[in-house]
């Protein structure tokens, strides 16, 4: 984003409860273009953030700013934005086709039918299929509803576990259909709690725990700042204990566990300097480095760390 | 392709009218209004049997179409069509898909009602205006009937169409307001009955026809220009509404 220009998504201090329970607590970030994964644990508030996102309920405190417009107000702006819902079901009386090509003519594409055809065949369904949409399997349907989200290229897309129900090759498919659209200047933000699926769609995060933003960014810098919780490395070695005692004297790292006759798990606030002088000390102490590895650098443990378990 | 005009999209009006129609009508539906009206044709065939004199046939014809079609299968007809409009699109999550467009709400919830109207008019007028002729009680009560069913569903379809989308259980709400509202508290006093569609329907056929009805006084212009803008200021609650609702 160029200085002083509008960011695609902004949301400030938004807050949303539902009777007693509050479900967003003074969240605020920013997006633009590329592909930001929205991740937390079930009832974390995503589905609630996703649906204030598209202005499908309003705020009871705070802003939210599509293309910087309000989308609970503003209905123009919707024309931008597309949305995969993440409830299953869709008209039982239209086909695919159909869906699609309603829902582009209603964001106002000129040429609808066309649009529709395009966007069914980027999610690899057949345009004259006249079956129903109760007829489609679970992820057939899931792919219709990408497609009505994307028929009319629309700036943000917001899509809520997008991938449920659709088979591995599918799923790459998809993967790879949502960096395209971020590689071409959308802003695209996707939920998931399958961490794995996560992980597919970027580094950058936005993290949510009991309504709470606890986290956004890429998710290595984010395990970086975690000063308080120290990094895990395992480092194989044909003499373990002595390449870790030279670590511990040096203070590179702050423990040890040897966890094998050729294993060790050491523990670290310096995981730089320890990836950067550990072959040397392996060296001196004559050693045989097999394998340094970092055990809890992945989203996995960012995410279990954040969310405390 | 991409989108670059401003404002509502051209066709979506049309777009919204055919997608509501095309979801509310069932046969299942159809039945049951097409059922009911023409057991009202039998009735009214079977007390014009027993009607000595043409005036018996006319205060009994008006009275039995007052009394089974403006209570009941009007109103009923409408909600049955006018509360799914919307209605349905909420129960089963699907308004998401017609909500975040940029269309004008106030086009989404005329379509709907329209849609409603479409539907409801014909499988109700039809067999009523039957029911009418079969009464014996001349072609007073087949005009006054229709118009007074062409009204009535106006402005039924416009206020169950609000309720569908309001309300969860539609049906059961609506047919609350028809029994007790309608039915009873109408009936309280004048000032009360002004505010019943029953009202003015009935005071089309009291009109025309010179049979004194119960909540018939009303002027027989108020009868045909009341209901439809109910019918318009209902489309206008439910613009409202669709402005303020929480969309799953």
């Amino acid at each position: 984003m160029s200085p002083g220009a509008e960011p695609m998504v902004a949301v400030d201090a938004c807050t949303r409860w539902f009777g007693d329970v509050v479900a967003v607590s003074e969240v605020s970030f920013t997006l633009d273009a590329g592909v930001t994964a929205l991740l937390g644990p079930n009832g974390a508030g995503k589905s609630t953030l996703l649906r204030l996102l598209c202005g499908l309920v309003a705020p009871a405190r705070g802003t939210v700013r599509i293309l910087g417009r309000d989308p609970r107000n503003d209905v123009g702006v919707h024309r931008h934005m597309g949305l995969v819902p993440q409830q299953e079901t869709v008209f039982d009386r239209l086909s695919a086709f159909e869906l699609v090509e309603l829902c582009a003519g209603l964001r106002g594409v000129d040429d609808a039918a066309a649009a529709a055809a395009w966007a069914l065949g980027a999610v690899e369904l057949d345009p004259a299929d006249p079956r129903p949409l109760p007829t489609y399997s679970r992820g057939m349907r899931q792919r219709v509803k990408v497609a009505q989200a994307i028929a009319h290229r629309p700036s943000v897309i917001v899509l809520d576990e997008p991938l449920t129900g659709l088979d591995p090759r599918q799923r790459r498919h998809m993967t790879d259909l949502f960096h395209a659209l971020g590689d071409q200047g959308c802003c695209v933000v996707v939920s998931s709690h399958v961490l794995e699926e996560v992980e597919r769609f970027g580094s950058d995060v936005l993290v949510i725990v009991q309504g709470r933003l606890a986290a956004e960014g890429d998710f290595r810098a984010i395990r970086d700042l975690m000063d308080d919780r120290p990094h895990r490395v395992r480092l194989r070695t044909d003499r373990p204990q002595e390449v870790a005692g030279r670590l511990l004297a040096a203070r590179t790292i702050v423990g040890l566990d040897v966890v094998d006759i050729d294993t060790v798990v050491v523990e670290t606030d310096r995981v730089h300097e320890l990836r950067s002088t550990v072959a040397a000390v392996a060296r001196d102490a004559d050693a045989r480095l097999w394998e340094v590895v970092p055990l809890d650098d992945d989203l996995d443990s960012v995410f279990r760390y954040l969310v405390g378990h | 392709m991409t989108a670059t005009r401003t404002g509502t999209p051209r066709g979506s009006f049309l777009r919204l009218y055919r997608l509501v129609l095309r979801h509310q009508l069932t046969w299942g539906r159809a039945t049951v209004v097409l059922g009911l009206g023409f057991m009202t044709a039998l009735v009214a065939l079977a007390a014009r049997a027993g009607s000595s004199s043409a005036t018996a046939a006319t205060t009994h014809g008006t009275e039995l179409i007052n009394g089974i079609a403006f209570t009941t299968i009007v109103p009923v007809c409408a909600l049955m069509f006018a509360s799914s409009a919307l209605g349905d699109m909420v129960d089963d999550r699907t308004l998401v898909y017609v909500w975040l467009t940029p269309v004008h709400r106030g086009w989404l919830a005329l379509a709907a009602t329209l849609a409603s109207i479409t539907v409801a008019l014909p499988l109700a007028l039809v067999p009523l205006t039957i029911a009418a002729a079969a009464t014996g009680a001349g072609s007073d009560l087949i005009w006054a009937t229709a118009l007074a069913t062409a009204v009535g569903t106006i402005g039924y379809c416009g206020l169950f169409t609000a309720l569908g989308l309001r309300f969860r259980r539609a049906l059961v709400w609506g047919i609350a307001y028809i029994l007790v509202w309608e039915g009873f508290v109408a009936t309280a006093s004048e000032a009360a009955a002004t505010l019943s569609l029953r009202a003015y329907t009935a005071s089309i056929l009291s009109q025309a026809t010179g049979v004194g009805l119960r909540l018939g006084t009303l002027t027989m212009a108020s009868g045909i220009i009341v209901p439809p803008l109910v019918g318009l200021a209902a489309v206008g609650l439910t613009t409202w509404l669709l402005t303020r609702t929480d969309v799953d």
